[in-house]
């Protein structure tokens, strides 16, 4: 956990905003708990939990709509405590879209350029025109924004954020209440969006596979704190907490004891709730005896029918080779999502094929990852 | 903050100092309106009452209870309960107050007939909100929206109507001497006083009770179905819940208003049976200041009690059920000849007739008594005395043109005044923040201090001038009377504007906010034009509430000339009720005009 945290510090690229331990508490509860992050410039940066683990308040904090209990919000290194969201130059895309109802799309587009002039020097005609070209509804201008649909409405509201020239763009959930097809086309254009004009982009969602295809760099925020910030493929790969281990996609998280360091960089594991020793690779230090945590997504374990009487090790699925039997199949298409049973408790693994009873279970000590070291 | 501020910044370098000084005052007028306002309400209201008020504890300049003690142990105010707090043992009080010859006194009086008018307004009010949020039928729409319309009647004209509905020769007795009954004497009655009270607020019981009704969600009440309650079942445990707090609201404010209540009195009780404020009007006719500033702080208490305790209430219990879907309405028509499709219909059928005679009997028997002659002839002589009266009228003598131009005229002032700092302190009440009960309290208590108190304080304040720094201010009765009816009228904007602001998603104002628009900008944009429709209801209530204000308006119109339509009626009612039907019709065809014309203004209304 530790590691990760510190991985957040830009390496490249001068900061668009940064969070120095700030908290936000309404009376007992703590919505945000200490958080500390920096988003580079033209960064597509993205704040992903359950619902309540914080990410919307964190939003809410950087548009000004809410002021920190403790901690400072810095935009490009500068303060920006007491400054009201007119004055922040960011803009804000929200889950209901937010159209002014009783003005045209035009002029729902045009409202912020009463406060700033059009960048490059356009007429404002010319930058609602530019803006309604970009979001793909060049003719909308004087259509009545409630007779949109739900997805061209988010896309006149992320064309309305856009027109001012903001630093800073903020979405949040701004795809939540759409249909999941939907869904994918506007997160691919919201990207293209966002690539084409380099804008620095936070935004937040609950869907964890929304986060991972669109942003550079993931928090994953559960209690009011980020517990690993990284890009996509590093939070899936090697979450760094049992939290974001289960979040990100299907995971199967194994606790147990470490037996013996085998060297090489593996280690065989007493796992609990099993009388089997399994063998996993890891890039630390541990040392036999302790507690450790690690995960194998469903997508590496290698399965195989057992039905034929034949003994797990005879099965061919390599090594750390499991029995269990199937208890249930989500056929999704592509693949098949099998619930297994291994003693008490549950696996999950990804099939092309149906199975049914007695299987056997394995997979490379190097696809294992450990997430968790519990020193005693 | 890095690159577009930069060229914000030196757009304002080249841009002139004024474009920045204007930005800072707008971002800074929600502050200043706010301050404005409550400068407004302290000259208007709250200096002028605590002048009044303080009357009762400072006795020749002596700060002294003996007034207080003196009120509240005189039986004649407040009955058997004085005994009680002069010292006498709770258990001969207690005897007293069960023993048929009790003595309520003057506040208990008040009270007392409060209750029974709150009773009747609420009986008379749910059927009609059942009818109305149950039922569908044609005119649905216009009858709800016609219920505002006894409630924003003057109540000097609505107690003319019931006189001549319910006096010696109104139209109640003659029917029964039609029909071959003897005649009834209810006026100078308490159950004239209630009936008019329930004329009033009977129709704000079944607003309110209406809204909450249709706001209950239809799966709600399935769900409760298919979980096996039958439809009365449901109706209890889903429904009532829902719709009880509405009614409270009613009844709460039926009893501040008919607590505090004047002119029906005055009209139809006389001082037989003076509430506490007849009373205080007597008091400060007979110059007794301080035992009248005694008598309304404790009206004001009584009031502001309830008010307070209903405004906890409210506030423990806010539900906002939106995007709900609304249970279907049934038929008027009965579906099956079934008892349970009949019985209810048939108990509307019977209390449409009641309703009928009630809310239409004063209304049409005004007319019809305005046009009607001492030999019952119809005859126009009462309107020809309006125009002899304007045309030969002595100077001291009311005169009907100018009433009628001073209405108008303080109406429009006073709606000016009043909806910006309504729709200010809408704002400001919608907002969340620390001590917002405080400041929606402070914003709502012109609804519960005596009427004759803020005349009459502004009357020695405002009108006889005030010595500020060296310098004379001196208002003229006229300016007077217009800032008292925008004090009483601008809670009403209240009322009607604040429920659409909070129900406005606020997303749209923080959308607004970061494109870079001002906090009063928002207001301006975006929160005043989505809640139009109720701005335009809060202006015609103001309109409404100022053309038939009575109570502050006789203690201003006092010797000036500035008296108004229903100050003109209730001078001619003192000698004859045909010139004061005619001044009635008069009043009407006025208040009804300008309703038609601000419904025109702002097209439709909605609200409260």
């Amino acid at each position: 956990m530790g590691s990760e945290r510190g991985a957040e510090v830009a390496s490249d690229g001068p900061v668009a905003v940064e969070l120095d331990g700030v908290s936000k508490r309404y009376g007992e509860t703590t919505a945000v708990d200490d958080v500390s992050l920096r988003v580079r410039e033209g960064e597509f940066f993205t704040l992903v939990g359950p619902s309540g683990c914080g990410k919307t308040t964190t939003l809410r904090l950087i548009a000004g709509f809410e002021e920190p209990t403790s901690g400072t919000v810095r935009f490009a290194g500068e303060s920006v405590a007491g400054v009201p969201p007119e004055d922040r130059d960011v803009g804000v895309v929200f889950q209901s879209y937010a159209l002014f109802p009783h003005m045209t799309v035009g002029e729902n587009v045009a409202y912020g350029l009463n406060f700033a002039d059009p960048p490059d020097g356009v007429t404002r005609d010319e930058r609602v025109a530019e803006l309604l070209e970009l979001v793909d509804l060049p003719d909308a201008a004087d259509r009545d924004p409630e007779s949109l649909s739900g997805g061209q409405q988010q896309r006149i509201a992320m064309a309305r954020a856009l027109a001012p020239g903001p630093d800073v763009l903020l979405l949040d959930e701004p795809m939540s209440a759409l249909d999941a097809r939907l869904r994918e086309r506007l997160r691919a254009q919201v990207k293209r969006i966002q690539s084409e004009l380099g804008i620095t982009t936070i935004y937040v969602t609950h869907d964890q596979e929304e986060a991972l295809a669109v942003s550079d760099r993931v928090a994953v925020m559960n209690g009011g704190t980020p517990e690993q910030v990284a890009p996509p493929r590093t939070v899936y790969r090697e979450p760094a907490t049992r939290f974001v281990a289960e979040f990100v996609g299907d995971n199967n998280v194994f606790a147990g004891r470490v037996a013996e360091s085998l060297g090489g960089g593996e280690l065989a594991v007493d796992v609990d709730g099993g009388d089997e020793t399994l063998r996993v690779a890891t890039d630390g230090e541990q040392e036999a005896g302790e507690r450790i945590a690690f995960c194998v997504r469903p997508e590496h374990l290698r399965v195989a029918s057992a039905a034929d009487g034949t003994s797990a090790g005879d099965a061919p699925v390599g090594e750390n080779a499991l029995r269990a039997t199937v208890a249930s199949a989500e056929f999704l298409g592509e693949t098949t999502r099998v619930t297994l049973d291994w003693g008490d408790r549950e696996l999950l693994v990804r099939t092309v094929d149906p199975l049914d009873g007695a299987v056997a279970v394995g997979f490379d000590p190097s696809d294992a990852h450990v997430i968790e070291v519990e020193s005693r | 903050m890095t690159g577009a501020d930069g060229e914000r910044a030196t757009d304002g370098d080249r841009g002139s100092r004024a474009a920045r000084l204007r930005e800072r005052v707008e971002s800074n007028a929600l502050t200043a309106l706010a301050v404005l306002t409550s400068a407004a309400l302290v000259v208007a209201f709250y200096y002028p009452t605590a002048t009044v008020l303080v009357e009762a504890v400072v006795v020749d300049g002596v700060v002294t209870l003996a007034v207080f003690a003196e009120v509240l142990t005189d039986p004649f105010y407040f009955g058997e309960l004085a005994r009680l707090l002069s010292g006498e043992s709770p258990v001969a009080v207690a005897r007293a107050l069960l023993s048929p010859d009790r003595r309520l006194g003057i506040v208990g009086f008040t009270a007392y007939q409060a209750v029974l008018s709150t009773i009747a307004s609420v009986a008379l009010g749910l059927p009609a909100a059942y009818l109305l949020a149950r039922f569908e039928f044609p005119g649905r729409r216009t009858l709800r929206s016609l219920t505002i319309v006894p409630f924003v009647l003057p109540s000097i004209m609505v107690a003319v109507g019931f006189v001549a509905t319910f006096g010696d020769n109104g139209t109640l007795n003659a029917a029964l001497t039609a029909l071959g009954l003897p005649p009834v004497d209810l006026l100078f009655t308490l159950e004239a006083v209630v009936i008019a009270h329930a004329f009033y607020n009977a129709p704000l019981v079944a607003r309110v009770t209406t809204a909450a009704w249709e706001s209950v969600d239809a799966s709600a009440v399935e769900t409760a179905r298919s979980l096996g309650a039958g439809p009365v079942r449901a109706f209890v445990d889903v429904v009532a819940p829902q719709v009880y707090p509405a009614v409270l609201t009613g009844a709460a404010l039926t009893f501040v208003f008919t607590f505090g209540t004047f002119p029906i009195v005055l009209a139809l009780g006389g001082f037989q049976l003076a509430t506490v404020e007849v009373f205080v009007y007597r008091l400060v006719r007979d110059l007794s200041y301080a035992e009248a500033a005694a008598l309304a702080i404790v009206e004001l208490v009584v009031s502001l009690g309830v008010l307070l305790a209903y405004l906890r209430y409210e506030a423990r219990n806010r539900t906002r059920t939106r995007g709900a879907r609304p249970l279907p309405r049934r038929s008027l028509v009965p579906p099956a000849p079934t008892l349970r499709e009949l019985l209810p219909r048939a108990g509307l059928a019977a209390y449409v007739l009641v309703a009928g005679v009630i809310f239409l009997a004063p209304i049409a028997s005004m007319i019809l008594a305005s046009a009607t002659g001492g030999d019952g002839a119809l005859t126009l002589e009462h309107y020809r005395f309006l125009i002899e009266r304007q045309q030969t009228g002595a100077a001291f003598q009311v005169r009907p043109w100018p009433a009628i131009r001073n209405s108008l005229a303080f109406a429009a002032a006073a709606t000016l005044l009043a909806l910006p700092m309504g729709v200010v302190v809408a704002v400001l009440t919608t907002r969340r923040y620390r001590g917002r009960t405080l400041v929606d309290a402070a914003a709502m208590a012109p609804l519960a201090v005596s009427g004759i108190i803020v005349g009459l304080g502004l009357l020695r304040g405002l009108v006889f001038g005030v010595e500020v720094a060296g310098w004379r201010i001196a208002a003229s009765g006229a300016v007077a009377i217009v800032v008292a009816h925008a004090v009483s009228g601008y809670p009403f904007v209240v009322r009607t504007v604040s429920p659409g602001l909070s129900g406005l998603d606020r997303s749209l104002v923080e959308s607004a906010r970061a494109l870079g628009a001002s906090r009063a900008r928002v207001i301006r944009d975006v929160e005043l034009p989505l809640v139009w429709p109720a701005v335009v209801a809060g202006a015609a209530f103001a309109f409404a509430i100022s053309i038939g204000e009575f109570t502050s308006t006789v203690v201003l119109a006092t010797g000036a000339d500035a008296y108004t339509m229903p100050v003109a009626i209730e001078r001619f009612i003192g000698r004859r009720l045909g010139p004061a039907t005619a001044m009635g019709v008069v009043l009407l065809v006025v208040t009804g005009l300008s309703f038609v014309v601000i419904e025109r203004l702002g097209g439709e209304t909605r609200g409260l």
